[in-house]
This record gives C-alpha cells, structure tokens and sequence, in this order.
C-alpha cells in the first residue's frame, strides 16, 4: 500500500485538523456565551484559531491536549475552574472529531488500496486483451498454440482471481470479461478444426491436377459452409474483442482515485463510466435511466466525485426491495451544475431522516454497510463548494441532489 | 517501522493487538488503560458497534520521557477480528513495530486462531513486514473458562515457534500487563540497533519497560 496518500488515518492531528469541520461561529458564540468574556484558542504555534486574537496576553491560559500532547491552549480572564471546564469540553469536541478524522481517513485509505488492486487487475486484462485483438488478426497462423497460450492466460487470470478484496463490482466485472473470453476461445478452436480442413485440401492442391475432384474435395470438406462460417466467427470474436476494450477503458478512466491532481472534467462522462463500472452490480436489481444535458467541463478532482456517484448509485442499488428504477438526470443552471439521482427504492422512514449523515450510521447488515458513504459523499461536495441533499418518501423514493458550483462569470 | 522526529525529539512506537474475532484484544487494551500508569497515558479510543464487534481499530496511546529527553510514545492499535474488514486490518497493520498475537483458548476457537495467525503471516508480508524480524508474542487468552486447552497442550502446539507464549485473563486483567512488557522486552532489542537507546539515550531495556508499563502502584491513594 502507497503509504503516503493524503488519507493516512495515522498522522498526527492538530488542533486546526480537529476543528476541521465544527461551525467556527457557532462554536465561538457558544463559548462565549458559557464563559461569560472574550476568549482565544490558539494552537502550539501560537496560531489564534478561535475567539479574540487580540486578548490581553496576561489572561489566564490553560492547555488543550491532543493525544497526550498539548497542541494548543485556551485563554480568557475567568477563574481556573471555568477556564479548565471549557478545555474539557473542547477537549470532548476535539476527541469526537478525531474519532471522525481517523475513521474516515482509514476508510479512505482502503478504498484507495482496494481501488489499487482494482487497476492491478486491469494492467493484466489489458494485456491479454491485446493479445487478443493481435490473435483474431493473425488467425490462420498458429491457430493451434495461440489457444494454448489463450488457455494459459486466462487460467492465470483466474486463479489470481482474489475478489473478495477488490469490492463488491469486481466479481461482475470479471464475470462481463470472462463472457467474451469464453466464446472467443470456443470460436478459435472451431477455426483450428477449418484450418484442418483447409489444410486437407492444400496437400490433394499438390498431387492432382484435376479440378472436379479438387472440386469434390471442396464440397467434401463443406468449405462453402466453413467460408460462410469463418467469416461469422471472426466477427464474433472482433465484437467480442472490442466488448472487453470498452469495459477496461471504462474502469481505467473511473478508478482514478489516487490521482491527487484536480482536473477540468466532463461529469456526463464520469456518470456513465460509474454506470458502466456498476452495470454488473445493477443486472436484475435496477435500470438506470441517464437524462443527461451538455455540461460545462467542472475543474474538480475526478476520482472523488466518481466515488460519489458509485456510493449513492450503491445506495440506490441497496433501496430496491424488487427491480426498480434509477435515473440520473444532470443540468447546468444558475452557474452550477445540478445532479439528480432519483430512485423508487424503498425510501427512508423519517426518524431516520436526521441520522443517514452521521457517520456509522447504517440500516445495512454487519459487513455489508459501513455507514460511511454518505458522510464522505457529502464531504466530498463540500470541498468542491458544493451542497448534498437528499429528500425521500418511505415506500416512494429517494432523490439525492448534488449541486456544484462553476467558477463565476462563465 | 518506528518514526523518529528529529526536531521535536520524538520516537513514535506502533503495537497492534492482532488476532480473530471475539479474542479479546479491545478487551486487553481496555485493561492496559485501566492498570498502566505511565507518565502520559491518553484517553483510549473505542471504535466498535452496538454489539461490542471492533469496526476500525481502537487506540491507546501511552509515553515517557527517557533520561536523554527523549519522548517515546506507544500507539496500541487493535485490529477488527472479523473475517470480512480485511482490508481494515492490513491498514492498521501497516508500519507496525511489533504485534502481540491474541488467541482464544477455547477448544473449539483453534481453527479461527490458525487461520487469523496465517492472516498475519500474509497481511505482514502484503504491508512489506519483515515477518521473521518482527517482535511478537503470543497470548492464550481466557483461562478463566472451562473447556479450554491446557496449558501443556498449548505449548506442545507452539513448542517448534519461535515466539513466547503467555496465558492471561483479559477480562479480568490477568496476564495483559506481562504480555505487553514480553512484547516491550523484544521491541526494544529490535529498535536498539537504529536508536542506541543505553548509548544515547542513557535508557537500560529494564527502564524502558518499567518507564512505558508505569510500575504499578495498586494500593489506593
Ligand atoms: N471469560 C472471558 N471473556 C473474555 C476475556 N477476554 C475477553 N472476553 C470477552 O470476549 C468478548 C469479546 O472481547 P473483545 O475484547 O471485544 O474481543 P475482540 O478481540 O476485540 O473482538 P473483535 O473486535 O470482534 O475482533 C467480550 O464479551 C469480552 O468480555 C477473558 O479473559 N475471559
Ligand atoms: N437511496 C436510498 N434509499 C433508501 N435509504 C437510503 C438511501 N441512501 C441512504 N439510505 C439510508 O441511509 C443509510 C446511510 O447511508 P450511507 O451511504 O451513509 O451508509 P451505508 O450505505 O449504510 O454504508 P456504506 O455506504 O458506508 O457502505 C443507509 O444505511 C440507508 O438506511
Ligand atoms: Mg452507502
Ligand atoms: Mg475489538
């Protein structure tokens, strides 16, 4: 595993890290309130984090711990019994969120390794794709070897064919490759057994001079059929060829995800890659519909933003008690870009309504659900600027709505 | 792999609780906070669901001050048993210093502690530990049931391996504090070769296990 990503659930925390996500107001104003006076937090470096950076450097001072060291200080005239009082309730904060921070960056991290092997595998699928396009151009030539080498291939791909780990689209995806693999094969060795026959009339070509028995021997080895046939099989085998092209440049293009860089990116493109990656997953549980318009390309960070759409695609996938419906619908209005993900799932019941952001929380079996989704998902949004929203109506529906903002004066 | 910072005089020591479901790792770490009293001693970190099944890891971090100035700080992680968060478990492996290994003593747990100790095995090697260099102890943990391995029979098992075996109760207590200073005992002949800790820390391998555990004083304030 790359250990240095940005999600290393292990670094050390600072005391602005831990704030990371806490309204700044709200939180000053309610400790202004308790104490009563003005305030400052800073951290070790004497940077002021909170409250009056311009209180009398002679106010009482107490420190804030982190792990087990200070990694900041509280400052305000008060006694010390109050001034220690609001360390430790900033101190409750600050431990709730590091809970948060490490639990989510963990997440993230083996996402990112899972995803890793993800593109492992595809490195070695592209390679025998090639293989195979190169094999259905040079047909007659080897025919024979080139299915034992087929047969080698595609044995070691299956028997390094750990997808436990690699998530729960992996095991379709193989399952939409190993499809075209499988009759590509059967094609090859049906045209081994015409070269035989090709063969067969090559050597009587040598010996006899006479064209109606080379004619006979023609009709013998059916060849009118076997020429009709060829033709057919070829073409199967192409198309098959390009199935198995299309579904890697797919999965090439979505699991990006430790590209830290941010990019100018076509969001269309990245629904339907997420939809193309998940079509596996969906088969008999759901229909996507797309309802997409012409979108301004959005400078964002790609990779992110498909895990978003897996996650609440995902999520939608889970709604459904019985087939149903998705559709994702995208529009630019108002300087931003609007995604809709709408599904008649089985909705969530309004007592959960003001629990499906908090981190943990799942209505999903042990091991199945983390509870995590949707709180990163809406991280995520957050730091494109953007809002997550989701309304529901138990046994109706779900509609998540993502709206991002495009740079100003476009 | 210990990470050492230079500027704030800081060596950074990671131990994970390793071992399969239900075995009692939290339940080790949770006694650990309630008996160690080192000089820093952080608030433990829990991360379970309703049903007390560890989902990510739970952390104790614990320090001292060597003689040289030194802090050296102790983050105890344990892993999540269940079969299914491997992915979880590989993570918090990764850069580890040392591990104790806890199996359950039950009789009919003896499968699921092979299969997690072959976990470790593989999980070591994916995160690029060197598994034949890495402190590790093993810990029978439980002896306060019935229907369990004797203590003969657990040590013929594991006679051919090179690791120590210890027996402990976590629930009650029994046995953690020894299994920590056994594991204590072999990281710092491990880190000793990079760090010169008698040399240049004027730290003997008796201070340093006595400094981290905090030698317990029981008797009431
Ligand atoms: N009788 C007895 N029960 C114990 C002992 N140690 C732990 N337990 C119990 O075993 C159960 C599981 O303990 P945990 O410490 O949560 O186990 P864990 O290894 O962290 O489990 P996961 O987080 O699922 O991997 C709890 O009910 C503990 O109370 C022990 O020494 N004796
Ligand atoms: N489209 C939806 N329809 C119905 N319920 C939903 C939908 N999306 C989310 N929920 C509810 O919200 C909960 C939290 O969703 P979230 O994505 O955060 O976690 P999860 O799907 O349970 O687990 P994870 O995404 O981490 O694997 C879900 O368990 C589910 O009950
Ligand atoms: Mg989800
Ligand atoms: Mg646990």
């Amino acid at each position: 595993m790359n250990s240095d990503t940005e999600h290393d659930f292990e670094r050390d925390l600072s005391l602005a890290d831990l704030l990371r996500g806490i309204d700044k107001q709200r939180l000053e104003s309610a400790l202004q309130a308790l104490l009563g006076t003005a305030f400052a937090v800073s951290d070790h470096n004497g940077e002021y984090l909170l409250g009056a950076a311009d209180l009398a450097g002679d106010a009482p001072s107490l420190a804030l711990y982190g792990e087990l060291e200070p990694i900041g200080q509280i400052s305000a005239a008060i006694p010390q019994n109050r001034l220690k009082a609001a360390a430790d309730l900033i101190r409750l904060l600050l431990r709730a969120n590091a809970r948060y921070l490490m639990a989510s960056d963990l997440h993230l991290q083996t996402q990112q390794a899972d995803f890793e092997e993800l593109q492992r595998r595809h490195k070695a699928l592209e390679q025998s794709e090639q293989r195979y396009k190169a094999l259905a151009e040079t047909l007659e030539i080897r025919v024979r070897q080139q299915v034992k080498t087929i047969e080698n291939t595609q044995l070691k791909l299956y028997e390094t064919e750990k997808l436990a780990s690699v998530g729960r689209l992996a095991a379709g995806i193989a399952h939409e490759i190993n499809n075209p693999i499988g009759f590509i094969r059967s094609n090859l060795s049906t045209a081994a057994g015409y070269l035989t026959a090709l063969n067969r009339i090559d050597e009587l070509l040598q010996t006899c001079a006479d064209l109606s028995s080379l004619k006979a021997a023609w009709q013998r080895e059916d060849m009118p059929f076997i020429q009709q046939d060829m033709q057919d099989i070829l073409q199967e085998s192409i198309g098959g060829a390009e199935r198995i092209a299309a579904i890697v440049k797919d999965l090439k293009g979505f699991s990006r995800v430790n590209d830290a860089d941010w990019e100018d990116a076509d969001l269309n493109q990245l629904i339907r890659q997420v939809c193309n990656v998940a079509a596996a997953e969906l088969r008999d549980k759901a229909e996507v519909y797309l309802d997409l318009s012409q979108l301004p390309l959005l400078h964002c960070h790609p990779g992110e933003l498909g895990q978003v759409f897996l996650s609440l695609l995902m999520n939608a996938v889970d709604a459904m008690a019985a087939p149903g419906k998705i559709r994702i619908r995208s529009a630019c209005r108002e300087n931003r870009i609007v995604i809709d993900i709408r599904d008649n799932g089985r909705g969530i019941p309004a007592s959960d309504m003001s629990h499906i952001f908090d981190p943990f929380f799942t209505t999903k079996d042990v091991g199945k659900g983390m509870g995590l989704g949707l709180s990163v998902a809406r991280n995520i949004v957050k730091a494109h600027q953007g809002d997550l929203e989701i309304k529901s109506q138990p046994n109706v529906g779900t509609l998540v709505s993502i709206s991002l903002p495009l740079p100003a004066g476009r | 792999m210990a990470i050492f910072d230079e500027e704030s005089k800081r060596l950074s020591i990671k131990l994970v609780y390793y071992g399969p479901a239900q075995s009692g790792k939290t339940t080790n770490l949770m006694r650990l906070h309630d008996i160690l009293r080192p000089d820093l001693k952080g608030d433990i970190m829990l991360m379970e669901t309703a049903n007390d099944r560890t989902l990510f890891f739970d952390l104790l971090p614990l320090g001292f001050k060597a003689p040289s100035g030194l802090l050296i700080k102790f983050k105890l992680y344990t892993v999540p048993g269940q079969v299914v968060h491997d992915s979880t478990r590989k993570a918090v492996l990764s850069r580890a210093d040392g591990v104790v290994f806890v199996a359950d003593s039950q009789r009919g747990q003896s499968t699921n502690n092979g299969e997690s100790f072959a976990n470790l095995e593989d999980n070591a090697a994916r995160v690029g530990i060197d598994f034949d260099r890495l402190p590790l102890v093993v810990q029978f943990n439980k002896r306060d049931l019935s229907g369990i391995l004797s203590e003969e029979e657990v040590l013929r098992r594991w006679q051919a391996a090179p690791w120590p075996v210890l027996f402990s109760s976590a629930l009650v207590g029994d046995g953690v504090v020894e299994t920590f200073n056994a594991l204590l005992k072999q990281v710092y002949d491990s880190l000793d070769r990079e760090f010169e800790f008698q040399a240049r820390h004027d730290l003997s391998r008796a201070a340093f296990i006595a400094q981290a555990s905090g030698q317990i004083d029981r008797s009431p304030p």
